[in-house]
């Protein structure tokens, strides 16, 4: 199965929520199910499917290296309000939000602001 | 709900509006993609950083000199020192950057290079010269808009046990702006002595306690000054476990770290503290203060100039303190802005950890709410702002709360007392639930009784703290909840003991207050006695007049005997 490598970064606290690591360096298929869940490596994936996009990443996160705290980070199949996404050192909202299709090498970072002022 | 018109689609759903208008392109330059969406508008990375520069300079700006500026624009020259109160949090770390890049950078960077070339002896006569001659030694350009400038960072781990100290992560994180001198506080200063005498309040003896279980607020003397000197630690933290709600402790943190800060900027000579409220956090602190009844207050969240009491030190000394304006210089900066700025400039956040407890707290939850609005209708949240600065209390001022020392209204008590039943004492009814047999004279009502009070002036004395709170004060210190008390969460799980709720004690400048007004009180005299008193900064004195004296004044009006 064909696959992507990106970069995911965490700031403003949210690193502690994973595995206190701010750099994360992963590898994931360019082919998911629509329904977000991560397939296993040799799993056929059966129903229907939609290139890789930030919402399966989002869930992909939670569900493989979130460590604590689910509710501190996803909310409503998206991020929790307060979470900044930037896609490339863009707004995720000037990309298409959820729906931007992950491409080879993409830099995805994610800053909480919930540190207050 | 609907309207009921039958020509409508009873389906239909509100168009949801574009995150961004027109295209992709930066609206400023007009060149680039957009990197960023604010508030519907797009900009690139390049004009991003001189749009954020320009918004907090025209925020603070207009208010560093002492006069404002007429129509011929003079430079910036402030009073006093500087303070900026950093928490640790996101709109601090970015207020601290900004200060020291829009004022401090360069005049840093100039004495790095002269430094550079007076070490490799490379400075002859002529270059000396000819840097004088550039604008010459006094330009303008090169003074320094405040003599010294200092960034408070106060640790509030001391009122949550367990919580972690950051104070030397702060430290750490601020010696990259070498311009800035650090000043690390405790929130248990606000009970300790030697801090007040040291900003240059005069030892009082002894603390004072209030009764939190009643809403006079019972003043009597702290036990503990009696026997052992007072522990501020301790002082502090059974003045947060005795409040009677999750949304008081918040409130109670922020006030004290206000007042430290406010005290410790006059203590140091400044005219200006600047905080890193962003508009985001401006709004959140608007709407949950005014649903904690701070509504009288909410000009100054936004911006106040306060002014401190006279110290010790005679006349001199107090013609020289300076009132200190409080200033948000990102109140039109959002949150996200803040966090963008942060990550581009790759600033350290060190974070600010909140109260766990608070989180089903009026605070809590309105940032929460605004933090969704925040997401889904941006414009809203710059409106809570606008819209809250064109309001004015209705009445005015009846002098200074001596607990949050801002304006407090007149008549909070007579007030209170008209608009809500607080025990069914008030109400002349009966407990419904109890049954008519066990009602009786001496049920406790369920609510400690508050029987109807006019409101004092502050220039009587009382033995209550009441009369001199402000209505939000009161309600954070003897609002009750249907959940019990607060304290339980704070202390494992025990419940604090009801001896320590009748004497809690109080911060240093509320006792130093009392104390004031109690010196300032009329005593009775005897013939030919004198007294002096203060009234209003004018110093009167009343002689008694012995009978003879009085029957020539009055003589001719005496009737005959």
């Amino acid at each position: 199965m064909a696959s992507i490598s990106i970069k995911v970064e965490f700031s403003g606290g949210l690193e502690l929520l994973f595995s206190n690591e701010r750099l994360h360096r992963l590898t994931i298929a360019s082919i998911v199910p629509i329904d977000n869940h991560t397939p296993k490596s040799e799993e056929i994936i059966e129903g229907e499917t939609k290139l890789v996009d930030v919402t399966f990443l989002i869930h992909y996160l939670r569900d493989n290296l979130l460590k604590e705290r689910v509710e501190l980070f996803m909310e409503n199949n998206t991020v929790r309000p307060g979470i900044l996404v930037l896609i490339n050192d863009t707004d995720w909202e000037l990309e298409g939000e959820g729906e931007y299709v992950l491409k080879d090498g993409d830099d995805i970072v994610f800053i909480s602001t919930l540190h207050g002022g | 709900m609907s309207c009921e018109n039958p020509a409508t689609d009873k389906d239909a759903l509100m168009t949801p509006r574009t995150k961004f208008d027109k295209s992709r392109i930066c609206v400023k330059c007009k060149l680039n993609l957009g990197n960023i969406i604010i508030r519907h508008a797009v900009y690139c990375k390049e004009c991003f950083f001189p749009l954020i520069s320009a918004r907090f300079r025209k925020s603070l700006e207009p208010s560093v000199n002492p006069i404002p500026d007429g129509p011929r624009k003079k430079g910036l020259k402030a009073a006093g020192n500087l303070l900026l109160g950093f928490s640790g949090g996101l709109g601090s770390t970015v207020l601290i950057d900004l200060v020291w890049r829009s004022y401090f950078e360069r005049m840093e960077a100039e004495a790095q290079e002269e430094e550079k070339r007076n070490k490799h002896g490379e400075r002859g006569e002529e270059e000396k010269e000819k840097k004088e001659q550039r604008g010459g030694k006094d330009h303008p350009r090169k003074a320094k808009v405040w003599k010294k400038t200092m960034v408070c960072y106060i640790e509030t781990c001391g009122a949550f046990p367990g919580m972690k100290d950051r104070t030397e992560q702060t430290r750490s994180v601020l010696d990259r702006y070498k311009s800035f001198e650090f000043m690390p506080l405790r929130l248990e200063d606000a009970f300790d002595e030697s801090w007040w005498v040291s900003v240059g309040g005069r030892p009082k003896a002894g603390h004072l306690g209030i009764d939190i279980t009643n809403e006079e607020l019972f003043l009597s003397p702290s036990p503990s000054s009696t026997t052992t000197p007072n522990n501020p630690l301790t002082a502090l933290r059974t003045y947060i476990s005795s409040l009677p709600t999750q949304t008081a402790i918040p409130s109670a943190v922020h006030t004290l770290t206000r007042l430290l800060l406010l005290h410790t900027a006059a203590a140091q000579g400044c005219s200006h503290l600047l905080l890193g409220t962003s508009l985001t956090s401006l709004s959140v602190s608007l709407i949950a203060g005014i649903s904690q009844g701070g509504g009288f207050s909410v000009r100054e969240e936004a911006q106040e100039e306060w002014v401190p009491i006279r110290r010790s030190g005679g006349e001199e000394k107090a013609k020289e303190q300076l009132n200190v304006r409080i200033i948000r210089p990102l109140r039109e900066v959002g949150i996200k802005e803040c966090a963008i700025w942060a990550w581009w400039m790759e600033l350290k956040v060190v974070g600010r950890e909140r109260y766990a407890g608070g989180r089903q707290g009026i605070g809590a939850l309105t940032r929460d709410f605004i933090m969704g609005l925040e997401r889904d209708y941006p414009s809203t949240v710059s409106t809570i702002a606008r819209t809250c600065a064109k309001l004015a209390p209705k009445e005015g001022s009846d002098g200074v709360c001596i607990l949050c020392e801002r304006p407090a209204q007149h008549g909070v008590q007579e007030w209170k007392s008209r608009i809500s039943i607080r025990s069914y004492k008030d109400a002349g009814v009966s407990p419904p639930h109890l049954a008519s047999s066990s009602r009786s004279a001496t049920s406790a009502p369920i609510l400690p009784s508050f029987s109807q009070t006019n409101h004092t002036t502050s220039s009587q004395i009382t033995d209550s703290l009441t009369p001199y709170l402000c209505y939000a004060c009161h309600t954070t210190l003897t609002s009750r909840s249907s959940r019990g008390t607060a304290g339980s969460s704070l202390t494992n799980g025990k419940s604090i003991n009801e001896s320590d709720k009748e004497n809690v004690p109080l911060p240093v400048w509320v006792t130093a207050g009392i104390r004031d007004k109690s010196d300032s009180k009329r005593m009775p005299m005897g013939d030919g006695e004198e007294d002096e008193e203060q009234i209003e900064g004018e110093r009167w004195r009343t002689t008694r007049m012995d009978e003879g004296a009085m029957k020539g004044v009055i003589g001719e009006f005496l009737l005959d005997e």
